[in-house]
């Protein structure tokens, strides 16, 4: 059975049709999938509602065999903490330590108490500081967040991530704010997770070159509808310009014609 | 890999454009090329907010000259009571003398006023973490935030000293209304400042640690409470600064005792101005020291977190 898996699933804002329409796809462990598509087209939208950041208006997505949308809050929280998310602003409390953060990765595991009151135990302790270690941070393990440059603080929302011990990893577009040489450093840190600890990426992104260096499988989106899903090598000039519609039609024009030739 | 070549070639493509961009007529290389000069009124435009603004000038002078050409000294000679002022001022502040009390009587008082500014930013403290996280548009429902808002903008309206008398209808005029009252006010004071500076911790922060799995309780004590903790402080601080200055008018005002109530006897009552010049120093003092005191620990404060 797919670990993750969108039937029919539609949502709209405000009643305006339709920031997704009708999409249905599944993913399986350990697979490194990149969503593409223009600004709009629906990729935060569609990454939000696996983990009901944003709820869905009809359909069906189960993660790990289990229904998200009927789920209770306390339940919906334990779903929550198998699927970590990283994000392009990073999104860390700048005023704490790189480990203060990347344990906040625990609290959905945590008590009420516990978690307010920040005791992590000796266990969760060195895991986090393995996971840091691992990224190469252990050297800023106790700067605060906000002396990071862009790719650390990247660094530091994967290890809050992986700490959650997730089966998926939701990235919406996690190198938009990168270099060059930061994004390729993340893009392998998230090819090494898929592919050495099995766990599931499904990555949004800009980049189609990127996405065609590192995906297993990629989904191309157009104002909320799937419009591609394959591989990359069975990715076409004329696919692209499917999925990225009448804004490059231009460029994308003279591509397709010279292909079709 | 077959993509890979054809994004170079386009590239190429691309370049090849553009080089032939260059030779083109565009409208841009014609603003070089033309100098003929435009007739242009004035930049600035005499629109309805400019002839508000003259209007409401011109209307304040006329009303400053009509003032002071109409103004009704009765029987008060002016100079006379400048000097005399100057010279009650003198008396005050020169020779300032305490001789109804001990300086060590004066600083207990003092020390009570403080403990009443204490107490009210204590309780104003306590009661705003939780009604500011409630009002905090980023932690809580628009409607409850609206409410809250609402509610702790009407208090602030009022002025301390109101709330005191009003309250000083159901426990009576001293301490206990002093109290309530200036707690009251503290409270939708501090509410305000608090719940704003919880919203400066961005949005998004939030949904990360509510992706995570993490609870509102977890979030708030987590990232909310250590992102925003030296505006906490600082806000809190200059609470207690106000409270002070509040403490001391309650003292006269409402008879809630410590250093304000001497001061209102010592001038009202006894028309004893050496010693209104005396406490005015003290307070002075004291006001001072609270103000280094909150500014070294502001300084130490952000640095450390």
């Amino acid at each position: 059975m797919a670990l993750l898996e969108l039937k029919n699933v539609t949502k709209n804002y405000n009643n305006e049709c339709c920031a997704l329409d009708n999409v249905s796809f599944s993913v399986d462990k350990g697979e490194f999938v990149s969503i593409i598509g223009p600004s709009g087209a629906g990729k935060s939208t569609l990454l939000r509602c696996i983990n009901r950041m944003v709820e869905v208006s009809s359909g069906e997505i189960s993660v790990d065999g289990v229904i998200s949308s009927s789920l209770s809050k306390k339940r919906l929280r334990k779903l929550r903490t198998k699927i970590g998310m990283i994000f392009q602003h990073y999104n860390l409390v700048d005023r704490l330590t790189v480990i203060e953060n990347v344990l906040h990765g625990r609290l959905g595991y945590k008590s009420t108490l516990a978690g307010v009151l920040g005791r992590y135990s000796q266990e969760e302790k060195s895991q986090a500081y393995r996971i840091i270690e691992i990224l190469g941070l252990n050297e800023q393990m106790y700067k605060r967040c906000d002396q990071l440059s862009g790719g650390q603080k990247q660094r530091v929302g994967i290890a809050r991530a992986l700490v959650q011990n997730p089966k998926i990893i939701l990235c919406d577009e996690p190198i938009a704010s990168l270099d060059p040489n930061a994004s390729k450093v993340i893009m392998d840190h998230l090819r090494n997770i898929s592919k050495e600890m099995g766990i599931t990426i499904i990555v949004n992104l800009h980049q189609v070159e990127v996405a065609l260096k590192y995906s297993d499988r990629i989904i191309g989106v157009n104002r909320g509808k799937v419009v591609f899903d394959g591989a990359p090598c069975d990715l076409t000039t004329r696919q692209i310009r499917d999925i990225y519609g009448s804004e490059s039609e231009d460029l994308m024009f003279d591509l397709g014609e010279r292909h079709a030739g | 890999m077959q993509f890979k070549e054809l994004i170079a070639q386009e590239t190429n493509n691309i370049c090849e454009q553009l080089s032939s961009y260059e030779d083109r007529h565009t409208p841009f290389k014609e603003l070089f090329l033309t100098k003929d000069t435009i007739n242009f009124g004035p930049i600035k435009l005499l629109d309805r907010a400019s002839i508000a603004m003259r209007a409401v000038v011109l209307f304040l002078t006329v009303l400053t000259i009509y003032f002071f050409s109409t103004l009704d000294y009765q029987s008060i000679d002016v100079l006379k009571g400048f000097t005399d002022t100057f010279v009650n001022f003198k008396t005050m502040f020169l020779n300032p003398y305490a001789q109804r009390f001990t300086l060590g009587e004066a600083f207990y008082n003092v020390v009570v006023t403080l403990g009443l500014a204490f107490l009210t930013t204590l309780i104003g403290g306590i009661v705003a973490l939780l009604l500011g996280l409630l009002a905090a548009q980023n932690l809580a429902p628009k409607q409850v935030t609206n409410l809250i808002k609402g509610f702790v903008a009407i208090i602030r309206a009022v002025p301390t000293i109101l709330w005191v008398l009003i309250f000083a209808v159901a426990a009576g005029l001293g301490s206990a209304a002093a109290i309530i009252g200036m707690s009251f006010h503290s409270i939708s004071y501090l509410t305000k400042a608090y719940s704003e500076s919880f919203e400066d911790l961005d949005r998004s922060v939030i949904e990360a640690l509510m992706a995570s799995g993490a609870n509102w309780w977890q979030i708030v004590f987590q990232a909310v409470i250590p992102s925003s903790v030296t505006y906490l402080l600082s806000w809190t601080f200059l609470r207690f600064e106000i409270n002070f200055a509040n403490a001391v008018a309650m003292g006269a005002a409402a008879g809630a005792g410590g250093i304000g109530f001497d001061l209102f006897m010592a001038g009202g009552f006894y028309f004893d101005l050496r010693e209104v010049g005396f406490i005015t120093y003290l307070i002075i003092a004291i006001a001072i020291a609270l103000e280094v005191f909150s500014t070294n620990i502001k300084g130490k404060l952000q640095k450390s977190i």
